[in-house]
């Protein structure tokens, strides 16, 4: 396959357009009613502490981060279509890693349905997770495959490096073409534990962490953000309610990066901007208000694309601004309690920049 | 829950028998949606399957022996009998024996259509299998002509059945009954379908990761339809690696066979290319090896052996092997195989783009359908509809094989139809 990059983006819209129709067929997520779950007796609380164990249970069962999206991308549409008693939760949830697994894993690795048992420490019988699985496909109709906010990281991701290659966070990741997108798996991942971001969608999601990335590396970001936007179809009221959550939950957990990213982006980004500019520190946290871009700007004459940016982005800020402060205060009490049940992300480091 | 009986619509359904023939979810509902048939929306599903067969005006199709007509106006088949249930098909033979799942022909006794009913061991410690679980999940996504159609699954504690559209025959039985290479027009059809199949399902980024002869099925009419996905899998864009046992090792490329994981599409688009050489030939291209390397070596025979600068990276995978750095010079495929020197030579040259050695350079499935190989095909087959057969379009229909075992006097008849055209 000989691709050169115009046949790749098409290549890749194509892929794009497969994955929203497929999000737009099968995406559904429960509705919220109290703090529970409407329809059932399970809380929020249950709901989250039930999605991170879960990811323990992948990471313990060596299972790809595909597979525990899948896992609770089938979780969520379940608990959407029927409703399900909170004494069942675990059982239900570990089914449907079970599931995934079988979809996403290849045959040798997924171990005995008996020893996953075992391992996991539950004390649920062979038998109640094959009568849960049969419950489970019967309810869904077989019909599982579904686009995880993974699948559209992976997707936006390899639509930036073909449309964009010159985009510093993507020229740093040329020797690991993949690193950068394993950065953004582990954002989606914690942000799939947060209740508020349930009723957005994975595209949206997954958009919306891009963005927040892509506004701290380059001053270009609005043009290829809205460049994606448009290519997803994303609305963009509730791609700015998505993404101020996001920025909020994220913030608050402190999500680290790992060691090595820290490492990476000196040696490659932040080197450049220390000529530039003092404080590398905005590049290694999560501080997306902080845009570089300003503080870059004073030391040399602007090009034409980068005014341009400016104006697109004072446009944005204006709307960003209005809607933000009409959707995001009623959430904003949330936040700080469930911060403190979800424990077990590390905190951050502050970069000793 | 019987498949497609939403809890929702349980109470609807005691009074609206026919909203149960929704199960038929498996048709997308734009496909229903458009309220060209029927009166009510529920009677868009009661027609679901014969909806789909008027849209394709399919002259005559294996699972619906009566040629699409609307019978249900004349006849009711049984409409007490519900989709998902055991009850509403009857086996009538036996048709073969998989890895997981026995085959049977059938019949629906809700509209008399004939099906494939693959029957499916579950294992009571495991559940349902992973193929099965791939299988239907990654097929409810897939319509096209050239994939075989899930109608139907009946699901209970004891027993896993999947209802198929019912096809007559497979490649392998085609090409057994046919020996000594097919008719070089039909090869074009037969390979022109396995590549648009292909290409849809690359599509959606959905890689089949068994593609063999006895995957292929064949219709009387000469429809190819790609079945059994039990292997195929779903394929995010970067990063991933899959296991490299996959493929029957005759129609496994050089990369896996070298223990390459991070394997794409060029996987089905090599095993295309073994089953072209294949059907052009009447043999499989490289056959009857006992292990990886045994085959590998059946490969380099033809391709020469990959070395450093050639294809960068090779040595790094597992299981090469520095001695066979004794020479081993690429061949002309005509050599090889000889029915492409009687043949022109954008087949050959069709033959390989698609068994290139490097992954990344064999042709994509979408590019291999421009490809000039099939130019003498009619134009309109590359604008058509997914779900649209090729064989709607004028023009195309099979030629008579040059040999039939099961009826040897046709030799003669259809060797008489060159000169009959040439008079």
């Amino acid at each position: 396959m000989k691709l050169c990059g115009s046949e790749e983006s098409q290549r890749l819209m194509r892929l794009l357009e497969d994955a929203l129709a497929r999000e737009a067929r099968l995406w559904k997520a429960p509705v919220l009613e109290n703090d529970q779950i409407q329809g059932s007796d399970i809380s929020l609380i249950q709901y989250q502490e039930v999605i991170l164990w879960l990811r323990e249970m992948n990471a313990a069962f060596q299972f790809c981060q595909e597979t525990y999206a899948l896992g609770v991308c089938v979780l969520n549409r379940l608990l959407a279509t029927v409703k399900a008693q909170a004494k069942y939760l675990k059982c239900i949830a570990i089914t449907t890693l079970i599931l995934a697994a079988k979809i996403n894993e290849e045959d040798e690795v997924i171990a005995s349905v008996k020893d996953l048992l075992a391992q996991s420490g539950c004390s649920f019988s062979t038998a109640e997770i094959l009568r849960m699985e049969r419950i489970i496909l019967d309810k869904l109709q077989w019909d599982l495959y579904t686009s995880t906010p993974i699948d559209f990281v992976h997707i936006f991701h390899a639509l930036l490096l073909s449309d964009h290659p010159y985009l510093p966070l993507l020229a740093a990741a040329q020797k690991r073409p993949c690193f950068q997108a394993e950065l953004w798996t582990r954002q989606v991942q914690h942000c799939m534990a947060c209740h508020q971001l349930w009723q957005c969608k994975g595209s949206t999601l997954a958009l919306a962490i891009i963005t927040l990335e892509l506004e701290t590396l380059t001053p270009d970001w609005f043009s290829v953000f809205i460049e994606l936007l448009n290519k997803a179809q994303i609305e963009s009221s509730e791609f700015i309610r998505c993404k101020e959550m996001v920025d909020e939950y994220l913030s608050s957990l402190r999500v680290s990066l790992p060691a090595n990213a820290v490492y990476i982006f000196n040696s490659t980004y932040v080197t450049k901007y220390r000529s530039l500019g003092p404080e590398p520190k905005q590049v290694a946290g999560w501080y997306p208000k902080d845009r570089p871009r300003r503080k870059r700007s004073g030391h040399r004459p602007r090009s034409r694309r980068e005014r341009e940016a400016d104006e697109y982005y004072d446009g944005f800020r204006c709307l960003y601004d209005g809607i933000a402060s009409e959707g995001s205060h009623g959430d904003s009490g949330n936040v700080g309690v469930t911060n403190q049940d979800v424990s077990s992300c590390p905190p951050l480091q502050p970069h000793e920049g | 829950m019987k498949f497609g009986r939403g809890a929702e619509k349980e109470t609807e359904m005691d009074e609206l028998p026919y909203v149960k023939s929704r199960s038929v979810s498996s048709l997308p509902c734009s496909e229903l949606g458009d309220g060209s048939y029927g009166e009510t929306p529920q009677a868009h599903w009661f027609h679901t399957l014969q909806v789909r067969r008027l849209r394709v005006h399919r002259g005559r199709s294996n699972s619906d022996p009566l040629g699409g007509k609307s019978f249900q106006q004349e006849f009711q088949w049984n409409t007490g009998l519900q989709f998902g249930t055991a009850t509403s098909y009857l086996n009538l033979e036996k048709l073969g024996e998989g890895t997981y799942a026995t085959v049977y022909k059938g019949i629906s006794r809700i509209n008399g259509h004939l099906v494939a009913l693959k029957v499916i061991r579950t294992k009571t410690e495991e559940g349902v299998p992973f193929t099965a679980i791939r299988e239907a999940s990654l097929l409810k996504g897939l319509k096209h002509a050239n994939i075989v159609l899930l109608h139907d699954i009946i699901h209970t504690r004891e027993s896993l059945t999947f209802v198929f559209e019912y096809v007559q025959t497979d490649l392998a039985q085609y090409l057994t009954q046919h020996p000594g290479g097919l008719n070089p027009y039909n090869v074009r059809i037969f390979m022109f379908q396995l590549v648009r199949g292909l290409s849809y399902i690359h599509g959606h980024r959905i890689l089949h990761r068994d593609l063999k002869p006895q995957n292929l099925l064949i219709s009387y009419l000469g429809e190819l339809k790609l079945a059994d996905f039990g292997l195929a899998r779903s394929k995010s864009i970067p990063c991933q690696t899959y296991s490299a046992e996959v493929v029957t090792l005759w129609y496994r490329p050089p990369d896996v066979l070298l223990g390459s994981t991070d394997y794409s599409t060029a996987l089905d688009i090599w095993g295309a290319g073994c089953i072209f050489i294949e059907m052009l030939q009447g043999a499989p291209a490289f056959p009857g090896v006992a292990d990886v390397f045994e085959q590998l070596q059946k490969i380099w025979a033809v391709l020469g052996v990959p070395t450093e600068e050639n294809w960068p990276g090779v040595s790094q995978l597992p299981n090469y092997k520095p001695e066979w750095f004794l020479p081993c010079k690429p061949k002309q495929f005509r050599d090889v195989w000889k029915r492409l020197a009687q043949l022109p030579y954008k087949t050959e040259d069709l033959a390989m783009q698609m068994l290139l050695a490097i992954p990344r350079e064999r042709i994509s499935a979408q590019d291999a359908l421009q490809h000039p190989y099939f130019n003498t095909l009619p134009t309109p087959l590359l604008q058509l509809r997914d779900t649209v057969s090729v064989f709607k379009v004028p023009g195309v229909r099979l030629e008579a094989e040059a040999r039939d075992i099961f009826s040897p006097t046709r030799r003669i008849k259809s060797s008489l139809v060159p000169l009959a055209k040439c008079w």
